[in-house]
């Protein structure tokens, strides 16, 4: 039973992990209808539910290697490379690349999260506001100064990206850059907003250029791409792990989420290569984004175990699924609690190792999946996209917002206005601003200078900046 | 599976032809909508029909309040679940709802805890508490306990208080258990999760707590689950008297608003399907197997159903007087920063 209820869930996740803008929080909230059924036996729940986790975060490479559209926030920065790779004919060997370097970081943190999970709240402890404040700088650099080379541009476009992502009400409860519309008062949903930015701009490039060539080059599947997308991850194995390890300590620190993780993971990739060239088509940028998508997953069920407190959007979803299912997560009773960690284990771990085996079967299909004549699949995705949106209020305004961010992202790609750092800033938008406000409550300069992982962090960020003023990223994605 | 599969397709089947709407004024995701699916899935049982869970999140929760309030009341099908932030915005933001066109079918009543960390100098300050409009009972309290009876509130929240803006549940608990914050407020199920083990390890402990309100009396009862003194007992053990006038006013006001209607179901006032939905609400909190599995998830609360939450909300509407409202709207703009107004028209 619990083989068929882990396939299930690895079947579901990668169906959702698949589609455009989706993603593990996605797939998640639509579980709740189902939850009911596992009362019974809460622990086939919870195998269900990490499954899915495991399984959508390994699928939605899929998206954004072949269709330029991240399967997920978390996915955009694989899309970099991946996506000109494969228009250069080479789906099949990124997304094996993807695949075996997110599969074995999800492996190997996995595996160290559920072994070790109790050390790990000292780690946590260590990380108070002022470094969590120094770390979303870090993002923030990584994206507007490693990773591209238009790095006034990029700036400008993260604050544009934070000024959207601020849109909604202050932390007084007033409403901030809402125009009067009640319906903003919430904010901008991410999904509208990434699906305008990335999806639709694709989509429009699709239409208009269907008839003179195709965006991808149309290739066949081969075991010796698969091979080559697996002997290219061992090859750039350095890449892989320093991907990993900065995707396991960015998921262990709350709210900071899987987007942060993989564009440190790809910013770090950049700056460890200086004499390559990314945004083309460099095996080495799918290679370390993916490194960090896993093992973030992997690692952000530590403070939602240990503390209740969600390491990730995805993980405050699976706590509410889980109180469904009658198990407390961050309670005493689950430090005992056996079953539900073995349970966990075994879903993470053999969900991932089977999605792994799935994902190279659909991998291999890859480059048919390519050919597959673009007035077919077109409206599909525009359906899906405008079905996801819907799915907030039902109203008009859904789609309102969507249509205003589609125009956005067309025009965004057209004048080379970078997409990644406009998403990143909207995502770390509430981050930088909450925590700017704690910082300043609750810590003299005196205090922050005393603080030796705030003042290395800091190092960092200033070092980050000098290095991609001076050095120009050949990075060229926007 | 085959079974579990049949069951989802069915599911999904009968949700669709779901004999009651249920307005939840948040995402799927949210702290009331995970209640209302716990709770629904009980009720549902007694009541021998489905109620089908539909969303409308946006405009902070008060979309699905106003839309039922507009428009969605008068089909007596349709059910509203609110959160006590609901409360709150009722008393001093222009919202379009109107809680007396409307009848209570049950609701939670639901006490807060207050814990501080031994470093905390709790009779000179200053005090670091995280901000929010959900915390406002708890911040004038706090400043009660430092003012006594005799000093300015103002005076006391401005020199005495680190009102720690931009703080997340997740982020404040946190916060509390490294001693970035040394005092922190939790509902009795997370106050157990978030701030026992803090308390159990010697570095914290239980400042004070609310206590229940007793819709006859009007008075706060002590909660039988917790040892420590409500506000009103600490005060006065402290100062000798009782806390009184209109900052006092203005606190009880807000606390009983947003506590006594934590989480709330409505109808339209008339509503004919009110009585079963009543009958079945008090069938499920006399359940033990019911009662169980929502105290389980849930936590323990006391119910108030049909005449006795009707009663309830009489009693809340008592205490919306003149120097209240006006002293918690001046409080909330002036010095917490919200948004607030003075809504005259609730006090007549």
């Amino acid at each position: 039973m619990e083989l068929a209820i882990l396939m299930a869930g690895i079947v579901y996740g990668l169906i959702i992990g698949l589609i455009p803008a989706a993603g593990a929080t996605t797939g998640l909230i639509t579980l709740f209808g189902v939850m009911p059924y596992f009362v019974g036996d809460p622990y086939l729940g919870v195998i269900f539910c990490v499954a899915v986790v495991a399984s959508s975060t390994t699928g939605d490479s899929f998206a954004g290697v072949l269709l330029g559209i991240p399967g997920a926030n978390s996915a955009a920065a694989t899309m970099v490379d991946g996506f000109p790779m494969a228009k250069n004919g080479e789906a099949t060997r990124a997304l094996s690349a993807a695949i075996t370097s997110s599969t074995c970081n999800g492996l190997f943190w996995g595996s160290l999260t559920f072994l070790f999970l109790p050390w790990y709240t000292k780690v946590v402890m260590y990380m108070g506001i002022p470094e969590l404040w120094a770390l979303v700088l870090l993002a923030f650099v990584t994206v507007g100064f490693v990773s591209t080379r238009r790095y006034v541009r990029s700036v400008l476009a993260i604050v544009l990206g934070v000024t959207v992502g601020l849109i909604g009400v202050d932390v007084n409860n007033v409403p901030r850059f809402t125009m009067g519309w009640r319906y903003l008062e919430d904010g901008v949903q991410i999904l509208p907003y990434m699906a305008g930015l990335f999806a639709i701009p694709e989509l429009w490039d699709g239409w208009f250029n269907r008839k003179k060539t195709t965006t991808i080059k149309a290739e066949h599947g081969s075991w010796q791409d698969l091979k080559q997308g697996v002997k290219d991850t061992i090859r750039c194995w350095k890449d892989s792990a320093r991907g990993g390890a900065i995707g396991s300590f960015i998921g262990l620190l709350p709210g900071l989420g899987g987007a942060m993780a993989d564009w440190l993971a790809y910013g770090a990739t950049v700056a460890a290569n200086p004499k390559e060239k990314f945004g083309v088509g460099n095996v080495k940028g799918v290679v370390g984004a993916e490194g960090a998508n896993n093992a973030q997953k992997a690692s952000s069920f530590i403070p939602t175990v240990l503390f209740g407190i969600p390491g990730a959007s995805f993980a405050a979803i699976l706590m509410g699924l889980f109180l469904y299912l009658g198990i407390d997560l961050g309670s005493p009773d689950t430090f005992y609690d056996d079953k539900l960690f073995d349970s966990m284990t075994y879903a993470f771990l053999l969900g991932t190792i089977i999605t792994a085996v799935l994902c190279y079967g659909l991998a291999y299909f890859a480059g048919w999946m390519t050919r597959i004549p673009y007035v077919y699949y077109f409206p599909c995705i525009l359906a899906v996209i405008v079905w996801a949106t819907l799915q907030y209020t039902g109203g008009w305004e859904d789609l309102a917002v969507l249509l205003v961010f589609s125009v956005f992202g067309v025009l965004c790609k057209k004048f080379q206005v970078s997409r990644p750092a406009l998403l990143i800033g909207f995502i770390l938008s509430d981050r930088i601003y909450n925590l700017t406000y704690q910082l300043t409550s609750l810590h003299t300069v005196n205090d922050l200078i005393t603080r030796p992982i705030f003042i290395f962090l800091m190092a960092c960020v200033i070092l980050l900046m000098y290095w991609g003023i001076t050095k120009r990223s050949r990075l060229d994605y926007a | 599976m085959l079974k579990k599969t049949i069951m989802a397709l069915v599911l999904m089947t009968t949700t669709a032809l779901a004999d009651y709407n249920l307005i939840v004024p948040q995402k799927p995701s949210g702290g009331t909508s995970v209640w209302a699916q716990i709770v629904v899935a009980e009720w549902e049982k007694h009541l021998g029909e489905k109620i089908n869970l539909i969303y409308k999140p946006g405009a902070r929760d008060q979309l699905g309040p106003n839309e039922f309030q507009n428009q969605l009341r008068f089909d007596d099908k349709t059910i509203l679940v609110s959160h006590g932030g609901n409360g709150i915005s009722y008393l001093v933001e222009p919202v379009e709802y109107n809680y007396f066109d409307w009848e209570s079918v049950g609701h939670m009543n639901l006490n807060i805890i207050v814990g501080a960390r031994n470093k905390a100098d709790t009779k000179n300050g200053p005090i670091q508490f995280p901000s929010g409009s959900g915390m406002t009972p708890e911040i004038m309290a706090i400043v009660m306990l430092l003012t006594g009876p005799n000093g300015d509130p103002v005076k006391t929240f401005e020199n005495k208080i680190v009102w720690v803006k931009g703080m997340k549940g997740s982020e404040r608990r946190l916060a509390f258990i490294r001693g970035d914050l040394n005092a922190t407020r939790e509902n009795p199920a997370a106050y157990k999760k978030h701030v026992m083990p803090v308390i159990g390890k010697g570095d914290a402990y239980t400042w004070f707590h609310h206590g229940l309100l007793n819709v006859k009396t009007g008075e706060h009862d002590k909660d039988p689950n917790f040892t420590e003194p409500t506000f009103e007992a600490l005060y006065e053990s402290t100062y000798g008297v009782a806390p009184s006038g209109d900052f006092y006013d203005a606190y009880k006001l807000v606390k009983s608003w947003r506590d006594a209607l934590q989480k709330a179901f409505w109808v339209n006032k008339g509503n004919p399907n009110k009585a079963k939905l009543v009958a079945a609400l008090d069938k499920m909190i006399n359940d033990p197997e019911s009662v169980a599995a929502i105290e389980k998830k849930v936590g323990k609360y006391e119910w108030r159903t049909g005449a006795e939450g009707d009663a309830a909300v009489r009693t809340l509407k008592s205490f919306i007087t003149p120097g209240a409202l006006k002293t918690l709207s001046d409080f909330g703009k002036n010095q917490l920063g919200y948004n607030a107004i003075y809504k005259e028209e609730l006090t007549k």
